[in-house]
């Protein structure tokens, strides 16, 4: 259990044979050990296994070099860069980029110790990243197998993550498979009952659980069932979240909804948010418990979580963020709830409907190209257009071209104008604003 | 302008754990209530780490001194950030029934809540039990919450009644951890304030392999200590 390697320990990459010099610990867990490490000029994370791991995980070598050669799905995974090895000793290990420390824990957001305070939209903007970054794991033909909130890392003042942890990557459903089966409370309900290994579709539940930990802060399928646990050890946690899993706030079995008091995290949130995430996750937590099949991909997480961030609202009394809810809107002749923190009415910012999205226009709203352009990639370091004030009048709000193509205006009385690059359009009902591809109409 | 989130951090359940020390006048012998004193101190800033890798539970930490007698020596439950160790004294014989029976008042609902994570129970001893041990450990296990337990015995050198230390840790899989000298002590300690409290909270990554045990927790591999006796110092 001491440090097995110690400060000044030199360890060896395999396909260079350079030098990589231990500086200090950094942290353990079950598998092995990290350290700060020096590789040249470089400051890296070396993680090295402890030979008891090994002795029962025996194809992590093999992982590891697979998942080196074919390199990392995206920036978001700190990944196995080189395997090291160290002379007389049985042991070995991996080398990855160091975590900057602007990335913290979700554990720290789940204790609310988490500083800056993440605000809303950085959380989806998170929930976003996390599904767009499992999906390009995927797309490369990889599983995970092991997602939970101890491999996530995300970044409160943006909502970039890191993924973590990435030595149980491996070639999705190979008949070969190392021993992990992943964490409780986010492993699926056919790996708990022994019926599967870690897949795709195990991952996707993991994921499920994952989004609803951050935007809920809490599980999903505790509720009363939990509650009424006195002692939770592993047997009853198995059957919490395996077999007689029921999700909070299935529609149809009512019988593990939260319990006011000890669960209001969930009965909190679930108030706040409009009901399409609210339908995604039903589906996930319900048809998607059981059924593999049913689960709710990551294209259908990022196409929410997108409309999530363009649904956010700020309170006029209080600023707290709040959400648009077109279902609420039917129901409640069309004026929004009041606000879940001050309780005060709530006003609607102008809006601008883009083909079947809707985005708030609020004062710090901007466009991005994936807003015009349904092909175009998720980039949210490229705004086509942004809010801005009249320089005359600032009551006057305004939607900036920041594209470097024009666009075509067209009031309600039928008048065309060009709005080139740089110079921005007054909000009027009814505006409709060509993009090229796509038209948008505003309405106040 | 200060970011509000609504809602709060995630409901918590408590987790006891509770240190149970020998502290006969043979712990005086060789420096091993030293090491002890030692062991334990070195292990908190461990169990702090492991205490916020958990947002699911809260840590509460306790300790009961057996030698002549047995009484509390740190009585209430303490969050384990504000857990401080006192030193402990050698002194007297070792009525290790005493310590389980006085530690089986405290398992009962109340004073224990009716829900909480399972409590883990560290058993150090060096040697044999001087008063009646069957009679503390089945007051023990009429308790819900003393069946429940996580119970882990370390045994501080080779004049142990091991066959005790096994009947309190129950599960034949499981052996009492040995130590035979200062650093193994610590590794031990380190290892159940760590591993052991880790895997009672907030359950790490499973293995495949593991799902054979019959204990309520899944107890990761206990380090390997060498027990030729060669290092035998006490």
């Amino acid at each position: 259990m001491s440090d097995i390697l110690k400060p000044g320990d030199k360890v060896q990459t395999q396909s260079s044979a350079l030098d990589c010099e231990v500086e200090f610990l950094l942290g353990s867990g079950g598998q092995g050990e990290v350290y700060q490490a020096k590789f040249g000029n470089e400051s890296v994370a070396l993680k090295w296994m402890h030979p008891h791991y090994l002795q029962w995980d025996t194809n992590l070598q093999e992982r590891l070099k697979q998942a080196i050669v074919k390199q990392a799905p995206s920036e978001s995974f700190l990944w196995p860069l080189e395997l090291v090895f160290k002379r007389g000793n049985p042991s070995f290990g991996y080398i990855m980029a160091l975590r900057p420390v602007q990335y913290k824990s979700l554990i720290d957001l789940m204790k609310r110790t988490i500083t800056p305070i993440p605000t809303m939209r950085n959380l989806t903007t998170a929930g976003f990243q996390l599904a767009n970054s499992f999906f390009q794991l995927h797309a490369k033909g990889f599983c995970y197998r092991d997602i939970s909130f101890g491999n996530v890392f995300f970044n409160p003042a943006t909502g970039d993550v890191l993924i973590c942890d990435n030595d149980n990557v491996d070639i999705d459903n190979r008949e070969k498979t190392s021993a992990i089966l992943g964490t409780p409370g986010f492993m699926a309900p056919e790996i708990i009952a022994r019926q599967s290994r870690p897949n795709k579709d195990t991952d996707l539940y993991s994921l499920a659980v994952l989004l609803f930990y951050l935007l809920f802060s809490h599980h999903p399928l505790e509720g009363r069932k939990e509650a009424k646990i006195k002692c939770l050890d592993l047997p009853s946690r198995e059957r919490l979240y395996g077999s007689e899993a029921v999700f909070i706030f299935d529609p149809q079995n009512l019988s593990n909804r939260p319990v006011t008091g000890y669960q209001d995290n969930a009965l909190i949130f679930w108030q706040i948010y409009p009901q399409f995430l609210k339908d995604l996750f039903i589906q996930a937590f319900t048809k998607g418990l059981r059924n593999p099949r049913d689960r709710v991909q990551e294209t259908a997480w990022r196409k929410a979580t997108i409309r999530l961030r363009d649904s956010i609202i700020y309170c006029p009394h209080c600023r707290a963020e709040n959400f648009y809810d077109t279902e609420i809107l039917k129901t409640n002749r069309g004026r929004p709830q009041p606000c879940w923190s001050c309780k005060k009415e709530m006003k609607l910012p102008a809006r601008l409907r883009l083909d079947k999205q809707i985005v708030m226009l609020n004062y710090d709203t901007k466009l991005y190209p994936h807003h015009i352009d349904g092909q175009a990639s998720y980039d949210f370091s490229r705004p086509i257009a942004e809010m801005s004030q009249h320089p005359k009048n600032p009551n006057i709000w305004g939607l900036k071209n920041l594209s470097r193509e024009k666009w075509v205006i067209t009031n309600p009385n039928g008048e065309a104008k060009d709005v080139p690059p740089g110079r921005s359009v007054t909000l009027d009902t009814r505006k409709k604003i060509s993009f090229g591809k796509v038209e948008g109409e505003v309405k106040i | 302008m200060t970011t509000i989130l609504p809602g709060g951090k995630l409901s918590t359940r408590p987790l006891h754990f509770i240190w149970l020390c020998d502290c006969s006048a043979s712990m005086g012998d060789g420096g091993k209530i030293q090491a002890l004193n030692n062991a334990i101190r070195q292990a908190i800033p461990l169990m702090r780490d492991a205490a916020n890798d958990n947002p699911n539970a809260q840590i509460l930490v306790r300790a009961i001194a057996f030698s002549s007698g047995a009484q509390w020596h740190i009585s209430q439950p303490t969050p384990v950030e504000h857990f401080d160790w006192e030193d402990l004294q050698a002194d007297g014989i070792t009525d290790m029934g005493k310590a389980i029976s006085l530690l089986t008042e405290q398992l009962k609902v109340p004073p224990m809540t009716d829900r909480a994570l399972p409590p883990v129970l560290v058993l150090i001893s060096d040697g044999y039990p001087t008063d009646d041990f069957n009679e503390g450990f089945r007051k023990l296990m009429s308790e819900p919450w003393g069946q429940k337990a996580v119970k882990v015995a370390i045994a501080i050198g080779d004049d142990v009644d091991y066959d005790v230390l096994q009947k309190f840790i129950v599960h034949p899989e499981l052996k009492p951890l040995r130590a035979n000298n200062p650093e193994q002590l610590v590794n031990q300690i380190k290892w159940v304030s760590t591993a052991v409290l880790k895997s009672t909270s907030s359950p790490v990554s499973q293995s495949a392999n593991s799902s054979n045990i019959s204990t309520n927790v899944p107890i990761p591999t206990p380090p390997t200590v060498a027990t030729d006796g060669v290092d035998d110092v006490w």
